[in-house]
Formats: C-alpha cells, sequence, structure tokens
C-alpha cells in the first residue's frame, strides 16, 4: 500500500490545499491571478501567480539553501559513533539526512522556485582548515543497517555503499557529499542512494546513483533548474573522515 | 610542360634582390597557417578552461597564447621576405627603449596587472582592503582594478598601486573569526553566563559547529567581569552574524537576570 506521503510531496495543479503536520501550503484564485500561500510553524509567506496551464511541484530537495543560499553547496553528516571497516570490503549501511521543502512552478519550459522551506534545525560546520576549507551543512545521523523509519516531512534516508580501497582499516566519522552532485528521489520519503570510496586513511570520494529507483519519482534539481550544469561527479574528501 | 616550365618561371622571378614570388608566397603561408594555428589554439584554451577559469583571466591567456604564435610564425617567415632578423631585432631593441622609456608608468601598471592576475590575491566578487580603500571588487582589468567601496562609490586603482599594496581580502578563506568583548557584574555567575551564551550561539544556524565558539573570563577588570566570545562564521555572511548576535547575547542576559554593569568606582572617605 501506498503511504500518505503524497500529501506533501507531489505534483499538483495549481488549485491546490495542502495540509500536514505544521505545514499548510495553499494555492488557488480565480481566473489567471493564483495565490501562493504557504505556512510551516510560524513562518508565513504569500505570493501571486499569474498562470493558466502550469504545474506545483511540492518536492524534497537538496539541503544548503537555507537560511541563505549560497553559504554552502556541501553537506557533512557526522555519524553518532566511529564506524571502522575493514582494507578491501565493501559494505553496505543507511543514514539520515535533513531535507528542505522546496515548491516550484513548472511549464513544458521552465521550472521556477518559488519557496523553499524546512523543519529540520540548520546549522553549519567547516570541513578542512579556515584556509583551503569548505562551509559544509552540517547533519549528525545513526548508523543503521536496515532502512530506518524517518520524520517524512524532515528527514530522508540515503543508502551508503562503501567500498575501502585502502590497504589499512580505517575509521570514518563523517562523510562530505557535494550538493551539485545530490539526486534525490522520492515516494514515501525522501531517498538518495550514494557511493563511498576509500582511497587512503584520510581520503575518500564521495558521488551519487542518477538512475532512479523503480516506484520512485525524481525530485527536480536545484541547479539544473537553475541551468548549471553537472561537470564532476564525484566530490574527493581530502581533509580527514 | 611548357606551362609547368612558365609556373616556375613566374614563382623564381625576383621582386626585389633575393626575394622570388615563392618567397613571398612562402611568407604568406606561414603568416597565414600561423593565424589559423592560434585561432585553434584559442578555441581550445576556451573550451578547456571557461568553467575553471574566470572570464577576465581566460580572455589574458587567450590574446596572450594567440599573439605568442602568430609573432613567432612572423618571425620564422620575415627572412623570405628579405629581412634579416638580427637587424629586425636591433630595430626593435631601440624602439623598444624608447616606447618603453615613453610608457613606463603603462608599462608597470600592465605588468603588475598580469602578474596579479596570475598570483590571484583578489577576485571579482571578493570584499577586499586595498592600502587604505576597502570595498567589492568590481574589475580586474590589465591595467587597473574597480573596486564599489563599502558605501557605493567607484574606485579606479592603478594596478601597480594595488600590486604594491598591503591587500586584506576578507572573502579568500570560507570562515572567519570575530569577537565580543561583554562585561558582567561581580556578583553574578560567569560559569551561568558562559553556558548561557554558548546555547545562544550554537542555536544560530551560521555560527560555525566547528570550529567552535570559544567563551572564556578574560580579564577581571575595574567595573566588571570581562568575557571574550570569539566566534567563527562563513566568510559570506560573517557581518550579517556579527550585527546580530551581540543584541541577542545582551538581551539573553538580561532575561536571566544578569547584569551589565556601567563603569563605576567606589569612593572611600576618610574619618576626620
Amino acid at each position: 500500500m501506498r503511504n500518505d506521503y503524497f500529501r506533501v510531496f507531489g505534483e499538483y495543479g495549481l488549485s491546490k490545499e495542502i495540509k500536514e503536520d505544521d505545514i499548510e501550503i495553499k494555492i488557488g484564485g480565480k481566473g489567471k491571478v493564483k495565490e501562493y500561500y504557504r505556512k510551516c510553524g510560524e513562518e508565513e509567506i504569500k505570493k501571486f501567480v499569474a498562470a493558466e496551464r502550469g504545474k506545483l511541484f511540492v518536492v524534497p530537495v537538496e539541503p544548503v539553501n537555507l537560511p541563505k543560499l549560497g553559504v554552502a553547496e556541501h553537506l557533512l553528516i557526522e555519524f553518532e559513533e566511529p564506524y571502522i571497516i575493514e582494507p578491501g570490503i565493501s559494505h553496505t549501511f543507511y543514514l539520515k539526512f535533513p531535507i528542505e521543502i522546496g515548491v516550484f512552478l513548472v511549464d513544458k519550459k521552465d521550472v521556477e522556485r518559488i519557496d523553499i522551506f524546512t523543519k529540520t534545525r540548520q546549522k553549519y560546520t567547516l570541513y578542512g582548515s579556515p584556509e583551503n576549507g569548505i562551509i559544509c551543512r552540517w547533519w549528525k545521523s545513526p548508523l543503521y543497517y536496515e532502512k530506518p523509519k524517518v520524520k517524512k516531512l524532515e528527514e530522508g534516508i540515503m543508502k551508503v555503499d562503501i567500498e575501502n580501497e585502502y590497504r589499512e582499516w580505517v575509521e570514518i566519522r563523517k562523510l562530505v557529499f557535494r550538493a551539485f552532485d545530490m539526486k534525490i528521489f522520492y515516494d514515501g520519503y525522501a531517498y538518495m542512494r550514494s557511493y563511498v570510496t576509500i582511497l587512503k586513511k584520510t581520503m575518500a570520494e564521495t558521488s551519487f546513483e542518477s538512475r532512479k529507483p523503480k516506484d520512485m519519482k525524481n525530485s527536480i534539481d536545484i541547479y539544473e533548474a537553475k541551468g548549471i550544469k553537472r561537470l564532476e561527479k564525484k566530490f574527493v574528501m581530502e581533509w580527514g573522515l | 610542360m611548357n606551362l609547368q616550365a612558365e609556373i616556375s618561371k613566374a614563382l623564381n622571378y625576383e621582386i626585389s634582390k633575393g626575394v622570388t614570388v615563392m618567397d613571398i608566397f612562402i611568407f604568406i603561408i606561414i603568416i597565414a597557417v600561423s593565424i589559423i594555428i592560434a585561432k585553434i589554439v584559442r578555441l581550445n584554451i576556451r573550451r578547456a578552461l571557461k568553467e575553471k577559469v574566470p572570464k577576465t583571466t581566460l580572455a589574458t591567456i587567450e590574446k596572450a597564447v594567440y599573439y605568442t604564435i602568430i609573432i613567432f610564425g612572423f618571425i620564422i617567415a620575415i627572412p623570405y621576405i628579405g629581412f634579416s632578423l638580427g637587424g629586425l631585432l636591433v630595430a626593435g631593441g631601440f624602439a623598444g627603449i624608447v616606447l618603453g622609456l615613453a610608457t613606463q608608468t603603462v608599462l608597470s601598471n600592465l605588468i603588475s596587472g598580469l602578474f596579479l592576475m596570475a598570483e590571484k590575491p583578489i577576485q571579482i566578487g571578493d570584499g577586499v582592503s586595498i592600502g587604505d580603500i576597502g570595498g567589492v571588487v568590481k574589475d580586474i582589468r590589465v591595467l587597473s582594478t574597480t573596486i564599489r567601496t563599502w558605501d557605493g562609490i567607484y574606485v579606479r586603482i592603478p594596478n601597480e598601486k594595488v600590486f604594491t599594496s598591503n591587500i586584506y581580502n576578507y572573502d579568500a578563506h570560507a570562515a572567519r573569526r570575530f569577537e565580543y568583548k561583554v562585561g558582567i557584574a561581580y556578583k553574578d555567575d560567569a560559569d551561568k553566563a558562559v553556558d548561557l551564551i554558548k546555547n545562544l550561539l550554537e542555536e544560530h544556524p551560521l555560527i560555525l559547529k566547528d570550529p567552535s565558539p570559544q567563551i572564556f573570563v578574560e580579564e577581571l577588570g575595574d567595573s566588571s567581569v570581562n568575557l571574550t566570545i570569539k566566534i567563527w562564521a562563513p566568510s559570506k555572511v560573517w557581518y550579517d552574524v556579527k550585527t546580530e548576535m551581540l543584541w541577542k547575547i545582551k538581551v539573553a542576559l538580561e532575561k536571566a537576570g544578569i547584569e551589565i554593569p556601567f563603569p563605576q568606582l567606589v569612593i572611600w572617605k576618610g574619618e576626620s
């Protein structure tokens, strides 16, 4: 049985009202002029839209847009407990990641982001040194060996296929992913599948699967929507694991 | 056979002393080939570096490579039209000295501009202070750098001055630190104040988790116990965070009943 997540995530016409938890999204109006209204907790916004044929998409997006766009382009997930992996083996585990909810107006030729909001706590951190490092959205997650249950409007599930190509045991406390590379899917929950290859004791490469899993839908890629092309599809963690 | 002989005769026809029609053809072909090669190389450089190098730097690299190839072709071709390379160099040397003296400042700015583009101490969009001018870099050209000062004024600085000045680039690193000093009354609990500020900073999304903020008693002052608060924030937003947090700290301390005292002096009067 399909679950009730489509009450928020999904593709809608320009007359719709969605309510779940403390989230309220409304679009509607007479003729070409529609009013978009969104409430999430205490935060409210209202916008006017002139449209005839467009659609409204409400989807999970890369968690690096709030509170200010352009601050970070990476997500750092710190493990609640360190993870140690034997040389030469591969393994799979799951992490939770924070989601931001994006609202888009879509027609055949263009995608326009009209709103992004989140119910998750936002915190940023530095990966690497102040001279060479990068600012990342920070998140802490336990490791799960089976798909965990998530708070559907706050967290997603990331499947991590990890391989230790290095000749020694390696301890990992965090993973860093680039938002450019992320490929988010949704159905009952937001989902990503990532690959981690350990290259050295303090270096690894992270990337994402772009093939859509069966029975899931593609989210809208914010970077593609902005016309930014992906050049490199892998991120090298060179300042420690 | 006759035609072949005629063509050969025409090609070997001497236009001036030692220069035949054939030589002129070779000269033109070398120049044409060098222009074609220069264009192909320029196109490939543009494709290869388009996403990796800023526009202004890319334009400079393209021009430098393009003209170097053409000049190289010209040097190879010029003996075919009867010019001696040695004579040309001597003449060029003299002309260079004259031009160099006449355009010393321009050349100095040009060379400084090229060094700035190679060294990259500043980039377009960075917040900087160059000498006594502070603002956002709007453009870095070959001869000058333009800055929009913090109060919105357009300033053009010759590259020689940029190159020889102390440059402070506020955006060169991903994160930067700023600090506050807050005094609390002697009667109040400094540990409580430290915990309170720590929690407040932890709640702010743009105050970095790592490097974590430092809060400690720095000094037992004349009127207050002085706390120092050191905060790291992303360079792009540090000023927003700085302007926001001090008042929040003041409000939070007062709400918790911790006093921020005015400077005070206790005067003891003698018995007589």
